[in-house]
């Protein structure tokens, strides 16, 4: 406990400082994993085009502008972003095991995936003790998505499963970046009054 | 069959057209570029069709006017992130119609800011010794106070006649530049790019510095007994 410091207690500027280092960090990750599956594994297999409204937190919905962004309460929108991230334990989870199977995997894909569960599962818990901070005694009540893609990563057609698998990086790439960018704008407003 | 076709000399259906590029200048609107195809020798109309996913509806562009010609400008009301845009631009005469490959846009990773603006080099003295400070805003159509958009800056400086130096610097708007030669004259330009995807603005305006070559340090000696 540093002296002078009140209940020995963690700023919630610290944690926000922490939880923003970690969702930038997870998102960068991603970017650099699904950029080098899309280079390896999906050229000129048309991908994006089947990519559309595959992704199992679209039932989740979330701020899509910065006016949707700003008009939600900063309460709902911390239990969205633990409704996100709590969606991606699951299916971080096997996309380690099943990632290995993939012919050829280089080395920085299962690093990156395994690093990713890892560090997603320390944000979770982060965002919890911010969550449990900013509105005391009210926890768990948020919803999250289920995710019922394991079969469709383990399919015999090797073309469907590397879809598969695409479109898997392909959301969790846009998850941690609607993660990283929420509480970015979340930081700036409860800890820096909107002034960043 | 072909001989029941009769053209007119010089005249058909439009060649396809051709989306080049979409930009965002600050995460909240953007517009969209596409180059015509041959026009055939007749007035020919473009128009330009997208559907956004997770929606069923196919939706006209709603300006072709805000961003000039063969252009299409999405405002903020039709402006969403995290959703793959499927555009096509559609090409008609009197001959005929032809449609352009789709492109898949989300606007996340289409960001180019504007350059910085109010780039202000100054001369400050530390141990005697001259250096650098430049001070910047971020363009004004990004809203960075609110987080929505976190901007990263690099700066590059050179003297006449040498190379460009440059200096990542982050997120601040500010950089103190140390070890210079005193008595040069130095040009600084700085530019930003999202803090994840997207890409770098253009470079700022030259600014223009002068070094003293002497500095008097009659003000600054620090007596140590």
């Amino acid at each position: 406990c540093p002296s002078g410091s009140v209940n020995c207690q963690v700023s919630l500027g610290e944690l926000f400082d922490r939880a923003v280092k970690l969702s930038h960090y997870i998102h960068f990750l991603s970017s650099e994993m699904f950029n080098e599956f899309d280079e390896r594994y999906a050229q000129g297999r048309g991908f994006i085009t089947k990519a559309v409204n595959g992704c199992h937190t679209a039932s989740l919905t979330t701020p899509e502008d910065k006016e949707q962004a700003q008009q939600i309460h900063h309460e709902d929108l911390l239990n969205l972003v633990l409704g996100v991230l709590r969606s991606w334990n699951d299916p971080l989870l096997h996309l380690v095991t099943e990632v290995q199977r993939i012919k050829e995997a280089p080395n920085t894909i299962l690093w990156k995936a395994a690093e990713i569960e890892e560090q997603n599962k320390r944000l979770l818990e982060g965002m919890e003790k911010i969550v449990g901070r900013v509105q005391p005694g009210d926890t768990g009540n948020e919803v999250y998505s289920r995710w019922s893609g394991l079969p469709s990563l383990q399919l015999a057609d090797e073309d469907s499963r590397l879809f598969a698998f695409y479109n898997l990086l392909h959301c969790l790439r846009r998850d941690s970046h609607k993660i990283d960018n929420y509480l970015k704008l979340l930081k700036c407003r409860l800890i820096h009054d909107s002034n960043c | 069959l072909e001989s029941y076709i009769r053209i007119p000399k010089g005249q058909s259906a439009p060649g396809k057209p051709e989306i080049m590029r979409c930009r965002s200048p600050e995460k909240e609107t953007f517009t969209c570029w596409w180059k015509p195809g041959s026009d055939g020798g007749l007035p020919t109309n473009y128009t330009l069709n997208y559907y956004k996913e997770g929606e069923e509806l196919i939706n006209e562009c709603p300006d072709y006017k805000t961003a000039g010609p063969n252009s299409c400008y999405f405002d903020k009301k039709h402006t969403s992130l995290w959703t793959i845009y499927n555009i096509t631009v559609k090409a008609t005469n009197r001959m005929g119609s032809s449609i352009s490959d789709p492109h898949y846009v989300d606007v996340t990773y289409i960001v180019q800011p504007d350059p910085p603006m109010n780039v202000i080099p100054a001369v400050g003295i530390q141990d005697g010794k001259p250096y650098l400070l430049v001070k910047w805003s971020p363009p004004p159509l990004a809203d960075v106070r609110s987080g929505w958009l976190t901007l990263i800056y690099e700066l590059r400086l050179k003297t006449e006649g040498e190379e460009w130096e440059t200096f990542l610097v982050g997120q601040q708007t500010q950089y103190k530049i140390f070890s210079l030669n005193p008595g040069n004259k130095y040009i600084v330009q700085v530019h930003c790019k999202p803090d994840h995807h997207g890409a770098w603005s253009e470079w700022s305006q030259e600014k223009y510095i002068q070094l003293p070559s002497d500095f008097r340090m009659k003000d600054l000696i620090v007596w140590i007994f």
